[in-house]
């Protein structure tokens, strides 16, 4: 791995100084500060942030008080941004680090997560979305580069990426396994969906599960991820879709969205929720999805989908260390199916385009997502919106 | 097989020799028992040859709680004739060839009719009754007239048995009856799980945790699709040797693998993991290290083993998550009555390897010594077989 320390001309290559939401104690509103973000190093791309959306996984990290979480740190990771060419005292400020030939100054990007460097073994696989060149892992630096940040703020402190992308800041520095080009004519907070939450849910229905016509869907959890579940399996044509939650608003929510049946989990009486939804269905569902992020949950969901070709998806980002349990007995016997799956399974590079496809030829309904779109100065509003379960998908605009 | 010897018997009891289990753990006794004639959906079959798989052996040892039941008539992996069928049977006659089968096929629920999975929602969820129709009414009787318990509806430690016509499969003549009998269970489990529940393809890459005659199947299945590694894995070293015939790439020993976990001996074998891993053994710590063992993004586990303690499999969320997939599996996913004739084909096309499988030959008599040999780890199958021949 090379230290990232650049090695071209340094008179061509400058840090730009620009505004961040920087997250320095866990739990602790994110404070506005103005940092320094360095020039991109080979095989990387520094772009202009257009807007940016919080996911609920920005806010488990933000929590946390254990490793991977670690502060100070520039979180979000749902964006859409744009590689700006900018000329700064007659020079031209670089966007684009060496070795960079899937975009150019002048592109419309969306940053994912999910490494897709299109060169190794798994990249290549039709049956993986998991890079092996790029492990997935929570790391505070670039994937590239070892213990290499591209952020400083004004003490010259380095402040930690999160999840290859870091969007909460007006610049941020991406791998261009990292990157993927769109279509610019797309509006910025409905494109800027399919680089997290969205992608997920409608890739696990459509990719992890291939959910068929005709099949009922049960989905554990009616957040965003929950609700995009919803969409992609109202698209592939599921005629049963089943939500389950605590919060009873999001009933009349999901009808939006597809969900035509509604369980209650606080309220199932001396039953278990698995026990209803096996009387709902006459044996359990084709396909369960679990989109909190509870092993509890998962067990659940693993008890309601139908013996011989149920499949049970997991979509939700639990505690680190936390176990599934399952009986033998019923893992043996029964023919189901448990998997999980990050991304909806998707590779960035090759279906995000398809799914802003679907979404131009308004097959897929991204507008309802949007619940609420705010100044990136009140960002720690939109941290409060999504913890009081408030908002679907707050986008945040740049100045 | 002469047809007339069997109108003989029609409609009556037959009297004949079993292997009975008086008590958990010891000697089966071989004694006279009457056998009932078929009633309506059931064949009575004249058993040619019948194996021990390690489940009697389990069951063999249960002592205690509901699945202990005394005096019972195990085994369930054999080869038979039918010597007189009930009524509303249809597909079989007095001198087919038949192999009896475990798991159930009523052809008639929603499950049988789709090609999804070979789950029967009929019958598959009901274990334990003596007949399939009729509860705990029970076909073998012993000589004081007590009735005898059946064993997952086969009950092939005897010359003669009664079986319900969704666990019965009608074959060729041409399949030498001993290689038959290995399809009726472990095999069969084994080449099917390799086949339609992983579906492994060509170059693929796999790992199997348990080198008894199921793991040696799974490895035959996935030679015959064409995979590129095939690791064993097992404690006793003798199984290797014998792995190679099965095709077999590479082994690991648990016991020499040190500091390592046998799943990161694996990963460093294969670049980050296998893409199919399968245990056969039946313990819930070794099904997690097999759950790891595979590759994220695509790794699929598959659980065959039936283990007696049923301890619960515990599984971190997030190695989950990162792409990969379990799922347990009856019989190799397999619908016997379509999917068995496909593998004796395969068999007699000279494709499918039986003959490696069988290690020991023994009369019926000798019931006990495949006992010993099966628990010793000294055989794979072997065959006792019920005349002289």
């Amino acid at each position: 791995m090379e230290n990232g320390n650049t090695s071209g001309d340094k008179s061509s290559v400058k840090p730009i100084r620009c505004k961040a939401a920087v997250s320095r104690k866990a739990g602790e509103p994110l404070i506005m500060e103005e940092i320094v973000v360095a020039p991109p190093q080979p095989y990387e791309v520094r772009i202009r942030i257009i807007c940016t959306a919080l996911c609920y996984s920005d806010i488990t990290f933000w929590k946390l008080q254990v490793p991977p979480a670690c502060f100070p740190r520039i979180l979000g990771h749902e964006a859409i941004g744009l590689i700006p060419v900018q000329v700064e005292e007659l020079r031209v400020v670089e966007s684009v680090g060496e070795n960079v030939k899937e975009v150019v100054e002048g592109d419309t990007v969306l940053p994912t997560f999910m490494s897709d460097c299109g060169d190794c073994a798994d990249c290549k696989s039709h049956k993986s979305n998991l890079c092996s060149k790029f492990p997935f892992k929570v790391s505070p630096y670039m994937p590239r580069y070892e213990d290499s940040s591209r952020f400083t703020d004004l003490n010259g402190n380095t402040l930690f990426h999160f999840l290859n992308v870091s969007s909460f800041s007006e610049y941020t520095v991406l791998d261009v396994a990292n990157v993927v080009k769109i279509d610019s004519s797309i509006p910025p907070s409905r494109a800027c969906l399919l680089s997290c939450g969205v992608s997920t849910g409608v890739g696990a229905a459509w990719e992890t599960a291939k959910v068929e016509k005709g099949s009922t869907v049960v989905i554990f959890g009616l957040g965003s991820i929950g609700l995009a579940v919803a969409e992609g399996a109202r698209l592939c044509g599921a005629s049963r879709i089943i939500g389950v939650d605590i919060n009873p608003a999001k009933f009349q929510i999901g009808k939006k969205f597809g969900v035509n049946e509604f369980v209650n989990s606080k309220t199932c009486e001396n039953k278990r929720v698995s026990e209803v939804i096996n009387e709902m269905t006459c044996g359990g569902a084709d396909y369960c999805f679990e989109c909190v992020g509870s092993s509890s949950l998962v067990q659940e969901a693993y008890a309601c989908c139908r013996k011989g070709w149920g499949k049970t998806i997991t979509l939700g980002v639990d505690k680190p260390g936390s176990q599934i349990c399952l009986d033998s007995f019923d893992v043996l016997h029964h023919g189901k199916t448990l998997v999980g799956s990050m991304f909806g399974g998707l590779k960035a590079k090759t279906h995000i385009p398809i799914l802003l496809k679907y979404y131009l030829d308004n097959e897929l309904e991204l507008d309802k997502f949007v619940t609420h779109e705010m100044k990136f100065e009140d960002i720690n509003d939109a941290f409060q919106l999504l913890i009081e379960g408030k908002c679907i998908r707050c986008v945040l605009w740049m100045g | 097989m002469e047809k007339t010897s069997f109108s003989i018997n029609e409609g009556k009891p037959i009297r004949c020799k079993a292997a009975v289990c008086r008590k958990a753990g010891e000697a089966l006794v071989i004694e006279e028992i009457q056998v009932d004639p078929p009633q309506a959906y059931e064949v009575r079959i004249k058993i040619l040859c019948t194996s021990l798989c390690h489940t009697d052996v389990t069951f063999w040892k249960i002592d205690s709680g509901p699945l202990a039941r005394f005096p019972r008539i195990l085994g369930h992996e054999a080869v038979g004739v039918v010597e007189s069928i009930g009524e509303n049977v249809e597909g079989f006659k007095q001198g087919d060839v038949v192999l009896p089968v475990f798991h159930p096929q009523c052809e008639e629920c929603k499950d049988c009719k789709s090609s999804k999975s070979n789950w029967c929602a009929r019958f598959a969820d009901e274990f334990f009754s003596n007949t399939r129709r009729y509860g705990m009414a029970s076909r073998f009787k012993d000589s004081s007239g007590e009735d005898i318990h059946h064993f997952l509806f086969v009950s092939s430690f005897t010359e003669y048995t009664v079986v319900d016509i969704a666990h019965l499969v009608k074959i060729s003549h041409d399949i030498p009856v001993d290689k038959a009998c290995l399809l009726s269970c472990g095999v069969s489990t084994g080449v099917g799980a390799a086949w339609k529940v992983a579906d492994v393809e060509e170059g693929s890459t796999v790992a199997i945790f348990g080198l008894g005659a199921v793991g040696l199947a799974v490895a035959e299945g996935a030679r015959l699709r064409g995979a590129a590694k095939i690791i064993g894995i097992d404690l006793n070293p003798d199984k290797f040797e014998l792995g190679k015939k099965f095709g077999f790439t590479d082994f690991v020993n648990p016991t020499l693998c040190g500091e390592k976990k046998i799943s990161e001996v694996i990963k460093e074998m294969t670049g980050g993991g296998v893409d199919y891993s399968f245990e056969c053994v039946g313990l819930a710590s070794l099904l997690s290290e097999a759950f790891i063992s595979t590759r994220t993004g695509s790794g699929k586990t598959i659980m065959l083993g039936m283990g007696k303690h049923a301890a619960p499999i515990s599984l971190a969320s997030f190695d989950l998550l990162k792409g990969r997939s379990i799922c347990g599996s009856m019989f190799g996913g397999l619908k016997s009555k379509l999917d068995i004739p496909i593998l004796v084909d395969h068999y007699l096309k000279k494709e499918l390897n039986l003959d490696s499988f069988i290690t020991h030959e023994l009369d019926f008599e000798e019931i006990n010594k495949a006992f010993d040999l099966l628990e010793e780890g000294r055989s794979l199958r072997c065959i006792l077989w019920m005349d002289k021949q």
